[in-house]
């Protein structure tokens, strides 16, 4: 569970043209069973759409997930667009799911997804440990 | 359609005026060394005489509508919320301002009627700070509106003069909440029409209240096809003297607004035939494509010096041409519509007095081969008799 801070902020969604949606909303329940306020884009979101609702909801985290494996080609983008926005320095970068088209070693893929901007990584990672990695993420960030 | 016997409907226009009873209507080019209620009397005022004033029924675009500057945090949330009711609430976007780079900016010089300042959801706050008053300080506006964060509502009415708070627009998650808005933006556009002098003057011939055509318009679309050959989905092209509008049926954008509107609005505000001629030339000169667009039709660019009806009949051409590269995937726009899914592009305002039906025909099979590659053949629909203005006003009684 979330430790003793205020309630934290997640925009979550499945990216570009996938419509994994019971992968979504098992991931929007766990988040919300941790404790986190959830806002979810659901299936077929723009990388600029999650951008935005963070910057309207105000939120500290977001999880995108890719199922189709067409995350790659969307991640690459990240850094670029992240950098139009003025204040999202603090962001909580976190992707999960199947990253990649066809086979891939995860000690491949996650330092290049690292490299496109993300703080977590999760490539077929099942779901809770993939929060878990991010709870960590949180308290170490809280404890600097 | 039919209209009843003892009703009287008159529509103003920029350019135009038209007068409906159950029996004729009549349309009149108007003549601006007048005033609209002279205008009118002198030449439909055996007809208005007719009418006991409880039974004419008035609407007018006459002024092109009220003019807006929004200013928002997101384009896909706030901004686009914001404009799509105001859109919808008949109003024209002068320019969209993303907060972020406020500063970067230029002022717009001409009298602004309404600001719309949103952005954030309800437990989002300190958003909105110095940058956004300095702005607002140097622009000239008449009124403006607050719908963002409820927890900077307190700090905007503490920091700009006669703002109106009202309920955020976008919910808790993040879904558009369009009514108090939309509420607001119409009486102002409806207390705009009504404060005219000119269209003042109109109560003299009718007891009821003058509504704004778009409003007129957009409470037609869901019964259009009661009235016409019209298969779903639909685009209405309004091509007016000032602006054109364009009404489409919500399965025509892929999209994250989720309301229950089937129909959205969307206005041209200088794509007008006669009042923003010179900005439609403008618009024209600038389309790759126009070019190709005037061979085809067998004349050259001179024919925008002209003022002849063979003009003005290329003029309408190009607007509709321009109108449907605009809304298309070709530019990207706030608004592209799937225009290889529609089955009928329906055309009213005084265009249909024009152009014929196979001269619109003709365009819209270029722009569709020119533009999107395309063989599709959507069914034009002509609403010669303004049946679509009517059936609305007749909804309006």
């Amino acid at each position: 569970m979330l430790g003793n801070n205020a309630i934290m902020k997640v925009v979550t969604g499945v990216v570009g043209n996938d419509i994994h949606v019971v992968a979504n909303r098992l991931i929007d329940l766990s988040l919300r069973a941790r404790g986190f306020e959830v806002f979810n884009l659901g299936v077929n979101t723009y990388l600029e759409e999650f951008f935005d609702a963070v910057v309207e909801t105000g939120a500290e985290v977001l999880l995108i997930s890719s199922l189709n494996g067409e995350a790659e080609g969307w991640a690459r983008e990240v850094k670029t667009l992240k950098a139009k926005y003025k204040h999202l320095d603090n962001l909580i970068l976190m992707i999960g799911g199947n990253l990649v088209v066809g086979t891939g070693k995860a000690e491949d893929i996650v330092p290049r997804f690292k490299n496109y901007g993300f703080d977590l990584v999760c490539h077929q990672v099942d779901l809770n440990t993939g929060l878990d990695m991010l709870e960590d993420f949180i308290e170490e960030r809280n404890s600097q | 359609m039919n209209v009843e016997k003892d009703k009287l409907l008159i529509d103003v226009g920029s350019t135009y005026f038209k007068v409906s009873t159950a029996d004729s209507i009549e349309q009149h080019a108007r003549d601006f060394n007048k005033k609209i209620l002279d205008d009118l009397t002198q030449r439909c005022g055996k007809t208005i005489d007719r009418f006991a004033k409880e039974d004419v029924y008035i609407c007018s675009s006459a002024n092109g509508g009220l003019s807006t500057l929004i200013i928002g945090i997101t384009q896909s949330f706030s901004l686009k919320y914001a404009t799509n009711i105001a859109f919808n609430s008949g109003i024209n976007i002068i320019d969209t301002v993303l907060y972020q780079n406020i500063e970067e900016y230029s002022i717009p010089s001409d009298l602004i009627d309404v600001v719309i300042v949103v952005g954030g959801i309800d437990s989002c706050g300190d958003i909105f700070g110095d940058d956004l008053y300095n702005y607002l300080a140097k622009l000239n506006y008449s009124n403006i509106v607050f719908v963002g964060s409820e927890q900077d509502a307190p700090m905007i009415q503490q920091n700009i003069d006669n703002v109106v708070i009202l309920p955020n627009i976008i919910d808790s998650k993040l879904h558009i909440v369009e009514e108090d808005l939309k509420d607001y933006l119409t009486n102002l556009y409806q207390q705009d029409i009504e404060g005219k002098e000119d269209i003042k003057h109109l109560y003299d011939i009718t007891a009821n209240q003058i509504y704004s055509t778009p409003y007129i318009v957009n409470k037609t679309l869901p019964l259009i096809d009661g009235s016409f050959s019209v298969a779903n989905p639909f685009i209405l092209l309004d091509v007016g003297g000032a602006t054109t509008d364009v009404h489409y049926s919500k399965d025509l954008v892929d999209d994250n607004i989720v309301t229950e509107n089937e129909y959205d609005r969307l206005v041209f505000k200088k794509l007008g035939v006669y009042k923003s001629r010179p900005s439609l030339v403008f618009a024209a000169k600038n389309n790759e494509f126009v070019y190709e667009l005037l061979m085809h039709l067998k004349v050259t660019e001179n024919i925008f010096e002209e003022h002849s009806e063979k003009a003005t009949k290329i003029l309408m051409q190009v607007a509709i041409f321009l109108v449907l590269c605009k809304i298309s995937y070709y530019r990207k726009a706030y608004i592209n519509l799937k225009l290889l899914a529609i089955n009928s592009i329906v055309l009213t305002g005084g265009i249909t007095k024009v152009l014929s039906n196979e001269e619109v025909e003709d365009i819209v099979a270029f722009f569709y081969k020119k533009i999107l590659t395309s063989e599709h053949k959507p069914t034009v629909v002509m609403d010669g008799n303004y049946d679509i203005w009517t059936l609305g006003a007749k909804g309006q009684e």
